[in-house]
Formats: structure tokens, C-alpha cells, sequence
């Protein structure tokens, strides 16, 4: 591991302090003056058309200030499709859907008026089956889809419920199929799941007189959420301000735009003065959004000396009731189907589906865990059926340097080592495992990879300056919501400008109207984008010091260094304090040369290509690839069916670590949420209802403390990536991508059943178990 | 139209008793760990919260000169699967307690409002069926002790009338001693309901020695009288036909947490476990 001053070390959270004292607020803490609250009417119905809404006698409640309906704000919004409305118009599309909205002087006022609002509504045959979603007579859930407005490279097919649709096409798949010497077809599901942050969604917003436009949001990207807000509501970008407090989690469910449009409409009604709404839990669960669903199906040929010659991946996404965001993991997933394999012959489709089901979005991994799924368990299926050990055939075809992914872009010496973490998870299991009276016990490895899912102009950009003391502030606009970017920011700062840490200030609430822009926080960037910024800032900075040391110091700029808080001529002609230098520097005779130092400087991927619209094919479809591995080790309970988890090994090329002890935190809290999806969580809806049956804590289970194995254990290959700040890529999501898919595959190893649906229940195991036993 | 909810914390069991009273759709509140998320969720919110948790001879536990052992109302699930004579000569229920939840819901919940709660899956009232409590209340018509037996009527149903206040639970002395284990299944390794939970406990001094009690699997926490009387009869060597017994008193249904096929396979499991586990001790 290589180790700068600050980079690569474990230094401790710059924002510890605040967290940990209750120093930290958060939306809900914040008490705005004279705040109006909000709440959301919602649609009980899956699937409805919209008669009429009447919202009279919400209106007559006393304390309320304002209604907001469809018809007073039927613009439409949406990151990539623009298919959703602020609030519903025609029809609903799931049980959740806003119908319209209250703003009044208490709680309970809001949700008085909200119980009045007397809608209408004509129900509509439902739709929860993406299976069924993609056959021609499925009810539509979107008639008007080709009129939305859509970026140019997401592809909805007007008539249909797809909302998008990748193809890969490479080498001849057909062709190659028939040469192979085994065929191998398996269909594997993924529920949707929610996010489950501590900190449920939350928004205010205020418009003045002047008509200008304050939001403050739970969010991972404020810009994105101003410029959706600008083009929903046709506002300027310079009358609209958003400002986001402490984030408490978010995993994608607070990526694009959210509530922010709703508490936006209802502050237009109602001028000067503040509106907040804040989701509750059980509303967290059904209205806010979740992530997709999946049901994939794999073909694989294999030919006879266990290499993959023909894959086939066919996903059908459920994208439930809107796809703004989600069509993008529709085609992250698609240009990444072959996980992280080389398949010379590829046929792929990534297909979104539209259904009746909450609104899937962005949520970490971006749609990686539920394809590893299906795909890390097809390997093992594979490796069984032509008798070849499941790591062996791995190592036989998976991707590395000189390897072409499925849209044909050539791997480097850059670009991360599958092949040492499965060597590293591999010899992490080479004793034997010990045997436990009354248990089945198994390991599985599963592969993981992704790529940052963005557009090609995805920016981050900083600001860096220094204050009269020598205290450099800087300004990074990506969320710090428990990742730990703001003590990464501090740490490439301070490396740069050979500064002590506790010299450096990271400024991060950010506020469109005064901090840099940022894309968003998602797709693992943080890190690497800010991070290749602030380095590229600090440059600038010490090229402005140096310039004025030069001049004080009577020394060429190239002998220049520097050294705690100083500038030193290498060449013995003196040093000088940065203090001196940064707001210029006077000279004994009151001369003043230089002035503030400060700099600004972005990151924006390099040379990323569209894909070819038919095949997917491209050179550089995606600025960098993580990949990584992990092993678990399991004890099954055969009577009761209870899956213990004992061990988990992960490995990642990380490139560079940046800071041990923010890796090791990714690092097990993305297996322990992958534990959760792949063990027991699920969103489950009564279908005849359309209504979620378990949308609170006490039916939505997702692991505690307890259910943390007993040994986790992580380690880090670093192939540094060329450009990655000093070698460092992506991490935030990987960690939770394979961690299913390894537990299905020891639990085949434990007792030679086979679960193609997550979770993996105890009741699931047990029927399995009682199912092979009666095959005898 | 919505109210605000009306809270009023009683001082004395008086208070408590008129407080109740003075509106429609009061309810009596102890930790209220079950009652405020129901109330948030369901639209029917009580009108008035009476909190008898300020009542002070309510938060004691007791041992009586007979032996007996009382539990006020306030006394939180922690402090009773903490306190020394409940682990000692309770075991059952001490277990129970420390199943329930998490620490800090333990901290909050009592083991009364747990059974006036009336869930299925109330884990308390495995071990005080077992132990042969008696609920004691006052209500307008004045004192009444009901037995455990009588308590649990339906899902969330007591035997309570309305405006009873349940003040105690007591243990009789003649429950003390024996051993206890509990098999519990649930969706996590804590902080989490049972999908299916059974309680065999063995009491040297009563009649049926053998108790066992199902969570989860019947409208209400219910024995398995058949299963009881069979490991009477013949001991460890009984486990079978007493699970088969146990899976026959079981009433369970599908739902979110299991399906009822799970549910009664597992009865049988966890007590042929319980029975070895016990026999092996």
C-alpha cells in the first residue's frame, strides 16, 4: 500500500465531532420561520384514472394556507424521462402516487385538510408483473410515453411499457452457441427493496415576493435538483437557490430530484413564507422511491475446455410507475451485463419495465447487485455442470489486461485486477472448513464490478482559499452523508499542499448560490471527481504562493517547496511562512505584492464516447471500472432452514486507498446491506391492493448490529488508475454487489440447493431442503 | 376532524381511574412501545393517553410473604429479566423478557403492557402462561384478579373491561424453580418479532411439570395441553409425539412474517429441541 503524508493513512473523520455530539443538523431539525408544514395526498389505488379533485374543503380547514393539485402544476419532471408530474394529472400509477398537496400552520391542520381532499377516481386494470408488462395486451401504465421529453440516449418505446432499452450485440452469439459443448439456462428474481436511510426524505422551500426560489433539501445533488426545478417550473437558474444540510444516508434513494417539486408548488401558493414536508417511515417506504426489480434470464455456452464461447442476458427491469431515473440503471446494467467476464460472443438486453409498483431509482450498486446475482450464480451453475471448479473457471474467464468487455472496450495495465481478488478470496478459504455438529456449512465466492453510471459531462468542480491564519478552506459541493468525502477532501488537500490536516477546513453545505458545481453524489465519483479537482486546485494554489515567495525569496519558483505551512527555497536563500503569503505580501517598505489565495478547478471524465445505438459497441463508454471479490462462509440450520453467516472476505482494486479506516467502514457496511437484501428484505405488495404489506420497521427487516458476522475481513489490491486522484477509484457501491450472490453459492455448497429468488429466507431454505430430500 | 391527542400522566391508581374515564376512547399507556406506532398507523388514535407510569406502586417488583412474586405495571421488561429472583427462581420468564425486542425497547415496554397488549406473538406471555400468573386490575366495579388463562381472548383482546387498569401480574410461589428453554424464530438474529416462538418449561412443584407455550401460531399465546401431558407421562422419550401434539394445537395463518405451513413445522422443531436441550441439561 503506498502512503503520502495525509493519503493512505487512517485519519480520523473531519466531521466526527458534530456527528457525534448532536452538533450536526438535519432537515427535520430545522425549524425555518413562520414554516408552514406539508402533507401529501396520496392515490390509494395502483392504477386509476383521475375524475376529479376537489379540494374544497381542505381549503376551509382552519390553518390551512394552500392546496396544490395536477391541474394547478401539471408540468412534468424527471432526470433522464420526463414522465412523472408534480402531482398526478389524468391518472395514478401506484398506491402513493401525489395527488396533491397541503400546506397549514400545524401538523395537524395539514393532515386534516389532506383527509378532505375528495378526489375521484376511475380504477384501471394494475399492473405488477414486468412479465406480463411486456406482453401486448398488458394495460399501459404510460399511454403518452413517446411525448415525454428524454435525453437522447435512453430509448422508450412509445406504446409499449418500455421505458428503455439497451441492446449489446458482439461477435456472433448465435454462431457461437452452436459450437458450444454445454448449454446452460437459468432465470433469476431480484424484489424491489428500499434504501432504508436513518434519515427519511425531507425538503422546505420558500419563495419571496421577489419571486425567488430558496429550497433546502435532504438530497445528494442540489445542482441537478435546481436545474430539474428550473426546467419543471420554467424558473432561472439565478432565481433559484438550493441548500442542503446534513445528509443522513441516502444509497441513491436521495439522488435526482425528489419532494423538492412539491414543496416548491406549494410555496408558489403561498409567498414569504416556508413549507416543509418530511416523509414519514411508512411513507418512505411506498412513495419515496425503491429499487427496481429483476427478472433476468442467462444463456451460456460453454465449449470443451470451460471457456464461456456464447452469453446471453436477457433483463427485465421493474421500473414501477416511473422511470425518471431508473432508465439509467437500465442501461448501466445493460453496457455492464457480462459482469466482470470476457464473453467474445454477447446478445444482451436490458429492458425497463413500467408497473404499478413504487418508483425504482438509483440505489447503491445502481442495478450491479441484482445482475451479480444472476450472474455470479450462473457462473457457479455452469462450473458444476461441466465439472470444473467454481473458482478455477472464474479465474478461466474473467476480465483483466488485454480483455474486451461486452461493448468492446480493451482493458489495460490501468484498469484493476479481478483475476488477485478472487486469488486473494480464494486463498483467504484454502483450509478446509471445519465442520459444526447439527449444521451444513459452505462457502460461495461471487465476483463484483461497476462502472460510474453518468453522463459524459459529469463534473465536479472546488474552490480552494486560504484565510488571514493560513487555514486553507475547501469547497467541495459533493454530500458528505456518511461516506466520508469531507475527511478525503481534507486528506488530498493537505497531501497536495504538504499542509498539517488540522490546517485544512472542508466547507461542505453546499448552497447553489455559493459553492462550486457538482454534478450529483452518486456512481462511487466522489472521491476520484473532487478528488482529482482539489489536486489540480491546490496546484494553482501553490503555482500563486510560489509566485509571490519567488519574488520575497529572490528564487526561481522551480527551488521552490512546500513545507509545513511554509515556503522553503531548496537553494538556501530562506523560507517564508505561508501566513505572509496568502493575502499577499508587504513589504517593509508597505509594498504589496500577490493578494487572496485562491483556486478554482473541475474534474470532467476524459474522452467517454456514446455507445453505438444498435450494438452498444464503444471505445470508452465509461471513465473507469472497480472490480472486486468476496467469500463467505456459512452454517445452515437444515430443520429450521436459518442461514448463519460465519465469515465474509472481501477483496477490491481500489487503485489507492486513500483513507483505512472510510475504506474499511464502505467495506463492511456495504456487505452488511448486502447481507440484508440477501437475507431477508423485500417490498412486498398485496396484489390486489397494490398496497405495501410491510412498509415499517417492524415488517421491513434490515440487519442490526447483531446480525454483523463474526468475522469480516477486507483487503485492498491497488493497480492505481491512471486517472485517478494519486491512483484512486471508486468504491462506495462495490462493496455491497456481490455479497448475495456469494451467499446463494455456499448455500449450494452447504447443501446442494439452489435459490434463484432473493432473499434467501429461512422458509425458502427450509422448502428447498424438504423439496431435495423428497427427490431423494 | 382530527384532535390532538390528550396526554395526562396519573400520579395514583385513582387518578389513573378518572382520568380514563373523563373521555371516550382513552387508553391506559405504560411504555407504550406497541400502542403509539399502532395509534400513528391506523387512523383509530386514541383520544386521551393516560401514562401510568408516575404511579409509584406500580414500578415495583415484589416478593410477597407467601412466596408469590408481584410485577407492577410500570416495571420495565429490563428490569424484569434483570432482576435477581425472577432469573432465579423465574427462570421462564427472565428468558422470555430478554427475548423481547431490543435493549432499548426493554427499557421502554413492560412486561404487563405486553400482555395487555394482547399480541400473538407477546413474548412474555409464553413464560406467564406457563408460570400460571394472575392479572390484577381495578376497574370502576372495583378489584378483580383474572388468571393468565382467562387474559388473552383474541388478537389484541383482553378479558379487561373497558376502563379496567391491569396493576400487577403475580407469580405464584409454587411456580419457582425448574428450567426453561425457549426456541424462537425470527427474521433477524434481534430486535424482532417471532414468526414462531415455544417455551417448554419443567415445574418440579406443579401439575403438569411439563408447560408448553406456543407464540405466533393461534390468535392468541396459547399452552399445548396435549404435548404437556405426554412428556409428563413419558419424558425426553415423548419429544416426538409431543411435537406432533404441539403442531396439532397450533392455529396459525399466513402472513407477512411467515406462512402457516412454516409456522407449524417449526412448532415441532423448536420443541423437540427444547425437549432435548432440557433432558440433556
Amino acid at each position: 500500500m503506498s502512503q503520502g503524508r495525509w493519503v493512505g493513512r487512517d485519519v480520523l473523520r473531519v466531521d466526527g465531532l458534530e456527528k457525534v455530539t448532536g452538533a450536526a443538523r438535519y432537515l427535520a431539525d430545522v425549524k425555518l420561520p413562520r414554516m408552514l408544514y406539508a402533507q401529501v395526498v396520496r392515490s390509494p389505488h395502483p392504477h386509476a384514472r383521475v375524475r376529479e379533485v376537489d379540494v374544497s374543503r381542505a381549503l376551509s380547514v382552519a390553518g390551512v394556507r394552500a392546496v396544490a393539485t395536477g391541474r394547478d402544476f401539471p408540468f412534468h419532471v424527471g432526470i433522464y424521462l420526463k414522465d412523472q408530474t408534480v402531482f398526478a394529472t389524468d391518472r395514478v400509477r401506484f398506491v402513493g402516487d401525489p395527488v396533491a398537496a397541503v400546506a397549514a400552520e400545524s401538523p395537524e391542520a395539514a393532515r386534516e385538510a389532506a383527509a378532505l381532499v375528495r378526489v375521484e377516481y376511475e380504477p384501471l386494470p394494475a399492473l405488477f408483473d414486468v412479465r406480463q408488462g411486456i406482453l401486448p395486451d398488458a394495460p399501459l401504465v404510460h399511454p403518452d410515453l413517446g411525448k415525454y421529453q428524454v435525453v437522447p440516449w435512453i430509448t422508450p418505446q412509445a406504446g409499449t411499457n418500455i421505458c428503455n432499452h439497451l441492446k449489446v450485440r458482439k461477435g456472433d452469439y448465435h454462431a457461437a452457441l452452436k459450437t458450444a459443448a454445454h448449454v446452460v439456462e437459468n432465470t433469476f428474481v431480484v424484489p424491489q427493496v428500499q434504501h432504508v436511510p436513518m434519515e427519511v426524505h425531507g425538503s422546505a422551500a420558500r419563495m419571496d415576493l421577489s419571486g425567488k426560489l430558496e429550497v433546502l433539501t435532504s438530497a445528494q445533488s442540489p445542482f441537478t435538483v435546481r436545474h430539474l426545478l428550473c426546467a419543471c417550473f420554467g424558473l432561472s437558474h439565478g432565481d433559484v437557490r438550493v441548500m442542503v444540510p446534513q445528509v443522513g444516508g441516502g444509497f441513491g434513494g436521495k439522488a435526482g430530484i425528489n419532494l423538492e417539486p412539491i414543496v416548491t408548488a406549494l410555496a408558489m401558493r403561498v409567498p414569504g413564507r416556508w413549507v416543509r414536508l418530511v416523509l414519514t417511515r411508512a411513507e418512505e417506504f411506498y412513495a419515496a422511491v425503491v429499487r427496481q426489480g429483476l427478472v433476468a434470464t442467462l444463456t451460456t455456452g460453454v465449449d470443451r475446455s470451460g471457456k464461456v464461447v456464447a452469453q446471453r442476458m436477457h433483463y427485465l427491469w421493474d421500473c414501477g410507475a416511473y422511470g425518471g431515473y431508473g432508465v439509467n440503471v437500465v442501461r448501466a446494467a445493460g453496457y455492464t451485463c457480462g459482469g466482470a467476464y470476457e464473453f467474445p460472443n454477447v446478445w444482451g438486453d436490458s429492458i425497463g419495465v413500467y408497473t404499478n409498483r413504487p418508483v425504482g431509482s438509483a440505489y447503491r450498486g445502481f442495478g450491479m447487485q441484482e445482475i451479480h446475482w444472476a450472474l455470479e450464480q450462473q457462473m457457479d451453475m455452469v462450473a458444476h455442470e461441466i465439472g470444473e471448479d467454481p473458482i478455477a473457471f472464474r479465474l478461466k474467464n474473467c476480465l483483466g489486461p488485454g480483455k474486451r468487455t461486452v461493448t468492446g472496450q480493451l482493458l489495460d495495465e490501468h484498469s484493476g485486477r479481478v483475476d488477485q481478488c478472487i486469488q486473494r478470496v480464494a486463498q483467504a478459504f484454502s483450509e478446509p472448513l471445519a465442520t459444526r455438529p447439527g449444521r451444513l456449512r459452505g462457502r460461495g465466492l461471487a465476483c463484483a464490478v461497476k462502472a460510474p453510471a453518468m453522463p459524459n459531462d459529469a463534473a465536479s468542480s472546488v474552490l480552494l482559499k486560504f484565510c488571514e491564519d493560513g487555514v486553507l478552506e475547501v469547497l467541495v459541493s459533493g454530500i458528505d452523508y456518511g461516506q466520508g468525502l469531507r475527511t478525503v477532501a481534507a486528506q488530498f488537500a493537505a497531501e497536495a499542499l504538504n499542509l498539517p490536516i488540522e490546517q485544512v477546513r472542508v466547507r461542505n453545505l453546499p448552497d447553489t448560490d455559493l459553492s462550486p458545481y457538482d454534478w450529483q453524489t452518486v456512481a462511487s465519483r466522489q472521491t476520484w471527481a473532487t478528488g482529482n479537482a482539489i489536486l489540480r486546485a491546490a496546484e494553482k494554489c501553490k503555482a500563486q504562493l510560489f509566485e509571490t515567495a519567488s519574488q520575497v525569496l529572490g528564487a526561481p519558483v522551480e527551488r521552490l517547496a512546500l513545507r509545513d505551512g511554509q515556503v522553503v527555497d531548496t537553494g538556501g536563500a530562506g523560507r517564508v511562512p505561508i501566513t505572509r503569503l496568502v493575502m499577499g505580501y508587504q513589504f517593509p517598505d508597505g509594498h504589496v505584492i500577490g493578494g487572496p489565495v485562491a483556486a478554482a478547478a473541475h474534474h470532467v471524465p476524459e474522452g467517454l464516447l456514446f455507445l453505438d445505438p444498435q450494438t452498444s459497441q464503444s471505445a470508452k463508454p465509461v471513465a473507469k471500472w472497480t472490480f472486486g471479490a468476496q467469500g463467505v462462509e456459512i452454517s445452515v440450520d437444515p430443520d429450521t432452514g436459518h442461514i448463519q453467516v460465519d465469515r465474509v472476505v472481501a477483496c477490491y482494486d481500489v487503485g489507492q486507498v486513500v483513507n483505512q479506516g472510510l475504506i474499511l467502514g464502505q467495506t463492511y457496511g456495504g456487505v452488511v446491506q448486502g447481507l440484508g437484501t440477501g437475507l431477508m428484505e423485500e417490498l412486498k405488495l398485496d396484489l390486489l391492493t397494490g398496497k405495501a404489506q410491510n412498509a415499517n420497521l417492524v415488517d421491513y427487516k434490515i440487519p442490526t448490529a447483531l446480525d454483523v458476522p463474526a468475522a469480516l475481513e477486507a483487503s485492498f489490491v491497488e493497480t492505481p488508475q491512471k486517472d485517478g486522484p494519486m491512483g484512486a477509484r471508486g468504491i462506495g457501491e462495490h462493496t455491497m454487489i456481490p455479497t448475495p450472490a456469494a451467499l446463494a453459492n455456499a448455500l449450494y455448497a452447504a447443501c446442494g440447493i439452489r435459490i434463484q429468488e432473493m432473499p434467501l429466507t429461512a422458509e425458502k431454505v427450509r422448502a428447498a431442503l424438504r423439496e431435495k430430500r423428497a427427490k431423494g | 376532524m382530527q384532535e390532538r391527542l390528550d396526554y395526562r400522566k396519573a400520579h395514583s391508581v385513582e387518578e389513573a381511574l378518572t382520568l380514563f374515564q373523563d373521555l371516550p376512547r382513552s387508553r391506559y399507556m405504560a411504555g407504550g412501545t406497541d400502542l403509539l406506532p399502532r395509534a400513528r398507523g391506523s387512523g383509530q388514535a386514541p383520544s386521551r393517553l393516560v401514562d401510568i407510569k408516575g404511579i409509584p406502586e406500580l414500578s415495583r417488583i415484589e416478593e410477597l410473604p407467601s412466596g408469590d412474586l408481584r410485577i407492577g405495571a410500570a416495571v420495565s421488561v429490563a428490569a424484569v429479566a434483570a432482576h435477581p429472583t425472577v432469573r432465579q427462581r423465574f427462570s421462564a420468564l427472565s428468558l422470555c423478557a430478554s427475548a423481547l425486542g431490543s435493549y432499548p425497547l426493554r427499557n421502554r415496554a413492560t412486561v404487563v403492557g405486553n400482555i395487555c397488549n394482547a399480541s400473538p406473538c407477546a413474548d412474555t406471555a409464553a413464560a406467564l402462561l406457563c408460570l400460571d400468573a394472575t392479572v390484577l386490575c381495578v376497574g370502576p366495579a372495583g378489584p378483580r384478579r383474572i388468571p393468565i388463562h382467562e387474559f388473552f381472548v383474541g388478537p389484541g383482546q383482553t378479558s379487561l373491561a373497558s376502563g379496567e387498569l391491569a396493576l400487577a401480574v403475580e407469580i405464584p410461589a409454587a411456580s419457582a424453580g425448574g428450567r426453561a428453554e425457549l426456541g424462537r424464530l425470527s427474521r433477524r438474529q434481534g430486535v424482532d418479532i417471532a414468526t414462531v416462538a415455544v417455551l417448554l418449561s419443567v415445574l418440579p412443584q406443579r401439575s403438569p411439570r411439563h408447560r408448553v407455550a406456543l407464540l405466533s401460531v393461534a390468535p392468541t399465546p396459547r399452552r399445548a395441553s396435549e404435548a404437556e401431558t405426554l412428556l409428563d407421562q413419558r419424558g425426553p422419550s415423548a419429544a416426538n409425539a409431543a411435537a406432533e401434539a404441539a403442531m396439532a394445537a397450533a392455529r396459525p395463518i399466513d402472513d407477512v412474517r411467515g406462512t402457516a405451513a412454516y409456522r407449524r413445522e417449526m412448532v415441532g422443531v423448536l420443541l423437540t429441541r427444547a425437549v432435548r436441550a432440557l433432558g440433556a441439561a
